[in-house]
């Protein structure tokens, strides 16, 4: 399959990114594939999610990237249909999040083994308004790290619970990863790291009293 | 073959194990310090020289590799045993330094010194060293070297000496070198065992050797061709051409399968004969990290730097032979090759980025694509991996 010279516009391209669910109405994608048979498939597999109402980005990504690691048409068809399905189910789980950002997290959180109710933990622990996408991120980052993911779970919904910024949650996974590199082991690096972000975050009770109507703030 | 040459074959094994020995022991001590690459080789080899019977050999090689930010140091161990006839041991110690002041440059340096025992050249030992400077550019450079050697065969001495020039170039899996080189020697038992020439005819003799190389790589695979035209410039009449083929088949991160046949010109440096050589053997890699043969993408790493105004400067070093073909690429270029520079013993690439959570890879040779060693593995649909990192 000549998949050498491939790739590489994309037109139409859902630009839904940094927008909410609607935003995803999308017009046809057209896929720059060298090998017709390729294109025709994946564009059809991608055609099904937007009939769905999935976010289109991630799976032309996805797609691509299968192009440019000149992986077989059939290869790229079935990681854009599995990714595709995992995005629905972080829809689900997620709900009411729609944002791609938090939609891809979820679905990647999903692809290393995260159980789906550990998503819903993690948006249940921060308001709907505010984005899990980052919280999401470094649990995926810690559990690709072998970290039990109940044990990843603990810490960071704890650091939510506690007010951390996304920036303060996302330092916790850089900081295990200078750990293990150091030697480390992961599972210890992440119990210090996650003690050295709460001492510098409010107590429990100034964090809920900062939050009106019993909520957070982000 | 004669009585008293038996004798020296034994005795010239009794040395040769000897030497190996040394080296592994050297080399042994070392890994207990270090982090190497270590690599054990056994093989058969079947030799035929020139006015005798084909011999089967046995192969056996350690070879340990210890790299720091501005330096390498190869060493190795090699015997070669056939029973009666055919034995020699080889220890080789090897700088590569790149030049602090100059990322394109960086100087060879080293010594071998072997003990041996061969049909139709007497037994004995050979010292030698080399000195080899390198401009080295993405895609191509050049070389320019000097070398020098003693031989001591039957107690008789013989030196030679050599220069060499030379560039390569590489094009995605393809990599082809170019070189000249001249080697003045007086070691005449060399050339007339190699059946190059009927009698001394002066002191010494000068050869000339052109020789082109083409090799094709696919991740740590590699298939190379060699063609060398030899003639003689001064002392002797020599004109004779050599081809040979060598590859490598790498199962996994520790056994690979290595095979070469062709034709070997004497090497008065080396003190080596002609042959036509046939080999055949399997690489073990070992030690605390297995970083076999310089190939390994996973040899990479990867650093975020944080930078003032937000998100950080992700910095990935792949320390590989500059003639190795690396590819580094990530989500966030669309897994498009991001440029890669020379900096000492590594290629460097460096990339700003906002905060977010990234994927990348890393690739050699256009193999499988890798995620970088001290980062967290996830898989990528496609039959490689990649490696995931968060930037706060």
């Amino acid at each position: 399959m000549n998949m050498h010279r491939r790739v590489i516009t994309l037109v139409a391209l859902a630009l839904a990114s940094v927008s909410p669910a609607p935003a995803f109405a999308q017009g046809p994608v057209v896929l720059r594939i060298a090998d017709a048979k390729t294109r025709v498939v994946v564009e059809r597999e991608i055609a099904r999610a937007a009939a769905r109402g999935l976010p289109l980005q991630p799976l032309i990504a996805k797609a691509m990237e299968g192009v440019t690691k000149q992986a077989t048409g059939e290869r790229i068809q079935v990681a854009v249909s599995l990714l595709a399905k995992r995005l629905e189910q972080a829809r689900v789980l997620l709900a009411p999040s729609t944002s791609v950002a938090e939609l891809t997290s979820g679905a990647d959180a999903l692809a290393i083994g995260v159980p789906g109710t550990m998503l819903k933990q993690i948006r249940a622990a921060w308001p709907v308004e505010r984005s899990v996408a980052m919280p999401l991120d470094v649990l995926t980052e810690l559990v690709a790290r072998r970290i039990p993911a109940q044990h990843a779970l603990e810490q960071i919904t704890a650091l939510m619970a506690r007010g951390a910024t996304p920036s303060q949650i996302a330092s916790l996974g850089s900081s295990v990863q200078a750990d293990v590199a150091a030697g480390l082991a992961p599972d210890a690096a992440l119990d210090v790291r996650a003690r050295g972000v709460m001492s510098l975050l409010p107590s429990p009770a100034a964090a809920a009293a900062s939050a009106p109507s019993g909520r957070r703030q982000p | 073959m004669a009585g008293g040459n038996r004798d020296g074959v034994t005795r010239g094994s009794a040395a040769a194990v000897r030497a190996l020995l040394l080296s592994c022991a050297v080399a042994l001590r070392a890994t207990a310090q270090l982090v190497p690459d270590v690599r054990l080789e056994a093989g058969y080899a079947r030799v035929d020289q020139a006015g005798f019977d084909p011999v089967n050999a046995t192969l056996l090689a350690l070879f340990w590799r210890k790299p720091t930010d501005r330096w390498t140091l190869f060493t190795s161990g090699n015997l070669t045993y056939a029973r009666d006839s055919l034995a020699a041991a080889q220890g080789v110690a090897a700088f590569a330094v790149p030049w602090r002041a100059n990322d394109h440059l960086r100087t060879d340096f080293g010594a071998a010194g072997a003990s041996f025992s061969l049909r139709g050249a007497g037994r004995g030992g050979n010292g030698s060293g080399f000195l080899r400077q390198h401009y080295v550019r993405d895609q191509w450079g050049s070389w320019v070297g000097t070398a020098a050697g003693r031989t001591e065969r039957d107690r008789r001495r013989t030196r030679s000496y050599a220069g060499d020039i030379g560039g390569w170039a590489r094009w995605r899996s393809l990599y082809a070198s170019a070189s000249l080189s001249r080697q003045n020697s007086n070691d005449w038992l060399l050339l007339l065992a190699s059946g190059q020439t009927a009698s001394p005819r002066a002191a010494s003799y000068e050869l000339e050797d052109w020789q082109l190389v083409a090799e094709a790589r696919r991740g740590p695979h590699e298939l190379s061709a060699s063609w060398t035209h030899r003639r003689s410039v001064a002392g002797a009449d020599v004109r004779v051409e050599a081809v040979a083929v060598n590859g490598e088949l790498q199962f996994n991160d520790r056994l690979t399968f290595l095979a070469s046949a062709g034709r070997q010109l004497s090497d008065p440096l080396r003190g080596l004969p002609e042959a036509n050589i046939i080999t055949a053997s399997l690489r073990l890699s070992f030690g605390p990290k297995p970083l076999p043969v310089m190939q390994r993408a996973t040899i990479a790493d990867a650093r975020l730097i944080p930078r003032v105004e937000g998100g950080a400067h992700l910095v990935v070093r792949v320390e590989v032979h500059d003639t190795i073909t690396i590819e580094v690429a990530g989500d966030f270029s669309e897994w498009k090759p991001l440029p890669i520079v020379r900096e000492g013993n590594a290629w460097v690439v460096r990339v700003a980025l906002p905060p977010g959570k990234y994927r990348i890879g890393v690739r050699a040779n256009l193999g499988p694509w890798l995620a970088p060693r001290n980062l967290a593995r996830v898989r990528d649909d496609f039959g490689g991996e990649s490696g995931l990192f968060v930037i706060p």
